[in-house]
């Protein structure tokens, strides 16, 4: 489901109070950076309606993260991929924020997807297909008396 | 209203503005263990069953089962998103809030990750406001994190592991704000008599159809405001005999529709006569 929670602002006039929002539906998404940043910069994509200055708020209230600098861009996505019925599919355009940390402090994006030696249990399906992996890679070995060449000479 | 504390969300022409988050908030009461994220244990945590428990004795079991797992495993202080201990959040380290952004690390690299089944609204009504107002900011932050480790794993082009945890963070999300405005409803009727937040009234459109338009906010008057002034909201008098045809065709529809189920009826009452049923009873 997209967007249910829409949200239309009250007006803001000369005098009026801060507006304040109790609980936003703002979302922000962390990604590994495409080009190279230095070490204090932090990528977020964030909604096309969210700014600098709610980026900084959202960061410094809800995750305690102290915020040097905020910069902002709208990455535009083709809208030129068509579909099956050659009807023009829109991907959906977002809002990249670079966000400096304040304090001398750096962040480097973790590896999420180490890899890990599993080990199935005893009898499962897993484990079955990995023995059968296993030996289907050892068939297909070439033979190393060969020391190296290829079978596709003679002898 | 529900507010202990409120987020200032900037306007466009204003810069500036603090939020005013208590740091309970940023804490995550004790009290408050969502489903979701008090799987603090994951590995541990067996699959929960949905309200056969009431909320206190559920918080307890996760707070004990938690407390088991930091004895059991070496607990590494510089990492733990949990709602339980009175512990801050962050201890000293480099990356100070965006731990939260990522699962814990010993998820990283698993398969499946398993978690709770997603609150229910009738779960969320026993709660208070505040309680509530504390859950929003729980599922936000999972969301978060959720969002990307979907990111990273398109990027990896590796399987999200167990992507099921979105849809149930955003169901407990719609839930709660069902709930929220569900009380909001009943105090605006108790307090002004008014059924909706927002006023509006009934309106013709240009196409003959009525309508529930809802007003904006001008900072001029409609006699002012060219573009209001160029969405008409009457029907011309040519577009007039379509609108009774269309009803007319609506209420054809109804009827064709009622008849068709009447017919069906007979055929299989004449098909399944109730005499014969009575006396294959007996």
């Amino acid at each position: 489901t997209s967007r249910t929670l829409i949200e239309i602002y009250p007006l803001y006039q000369l005098g009026n109070p801060q507006l304040r929002i109790f609980r936003p539906t703002f979302n922000l998404t962390l990604v590994r950076p495409g080009k190279e940043q230095p070490p204090d910069t932090v990528q977020f994509r964030i909604p096309l309606e969210m700014t600098k200055f709610d980026v900084r708020n959202y960061l410094e209230k809800i995750y305690s993260v102290p915020v040097a600098a905020v910069r902002t861009r709208i990455q535009y996505c083709t809208n030129k991929k068509r579909n099956h019925l050659n009807q023009r599919v829109k991907r959906p355009d977002y809002k990249v924020a670079y966000v400096q940390l304040a304090q001398q402090q750096t962040f480097q994006f973790p590896d999420i997807f180490p890899e890990k030696d599993r080990k199935h249990e005893e009898g499962s399906v897993e484990e079955m297909q990995e023995k059968f992996m296993e030996d289907e890679r050892q068939r297909q070995k070439p033979d190393p008396r060969r020391g190296g060449v290829t079978e596709w000479f003679g002898l | 209203m529900f507010c202990c504390s409120y987020i200032l969300l900037s306007d466009r022409w204003r810069c500036t503005l603090p939020f005013i988050v208590s740091s309970d908030i940023v804490k995550m009461a004790a009290a408050v263990t969502s489903r979701l994220t008090a799987a603090v244990c994951r590995q541990f945590q067996r699959v929960v069953t949905v309200s056969s428990h009431t909320q206190s004795q559920y918080a307890a079991q996760a707070s004990s089962k938690f407390h088991s797992c930091q004895r059991r495993r070496m607990y590494d202080s510089w990492w733990f998103r949990s709602a339980l201990n009175d512990r801050a959040l962050h201890t000293s380290c480099v990356r100070k809030g965006l731990e939260d952004f990522f699962d814990l690390p010993e998820n990283w690299g698993e398969q499946t990750v398993k978690s709770g089944a997603p609150w229910t609204a009738k779960q969320l009504r026993v709660k208070s406001n505040e309680d509530l107002h504390k859950l929003w900011y729980v599922f936000l932050k999972e969301k978060n994190m959720l969002l990307t480790l979907e990111q990273e794993a398109k990027r990896q082009r590796l399987p999200m592991p167990s992507p099921e945890r979105l849809k149930k963070v955003e169901r407990s999300i719609m839930r709660l704000d069902t709930v929220v405005k569900e009380r909001e409803d009943s105090l605006r009727l108790l307090q002004t008599g008014q059924e909706r937040g927002r006023p509006g009234e009934w309106r013709r459109n240009v196409f003959g159809k009525t309508f529930w338009y809802r007003f904006r906010e001008h900072p001029i008057p409609w006699y002012l405001n060219s573009r209001y002034k160029r969405r008409r909201f009457f029907e011309p008098s040519h577009v007039a005999p379509y609108t009774r045809l269309s009803l007319e065709k609506y209420l054809r529809s109804k009827i064709r529709k009622e008849t068709r189920e009447n017919r069906n009826q007979k055929r299989l009452a004449a098909m399944f006569p109730k005499k014969t049923a009575l006396a294959s009873d007996h």
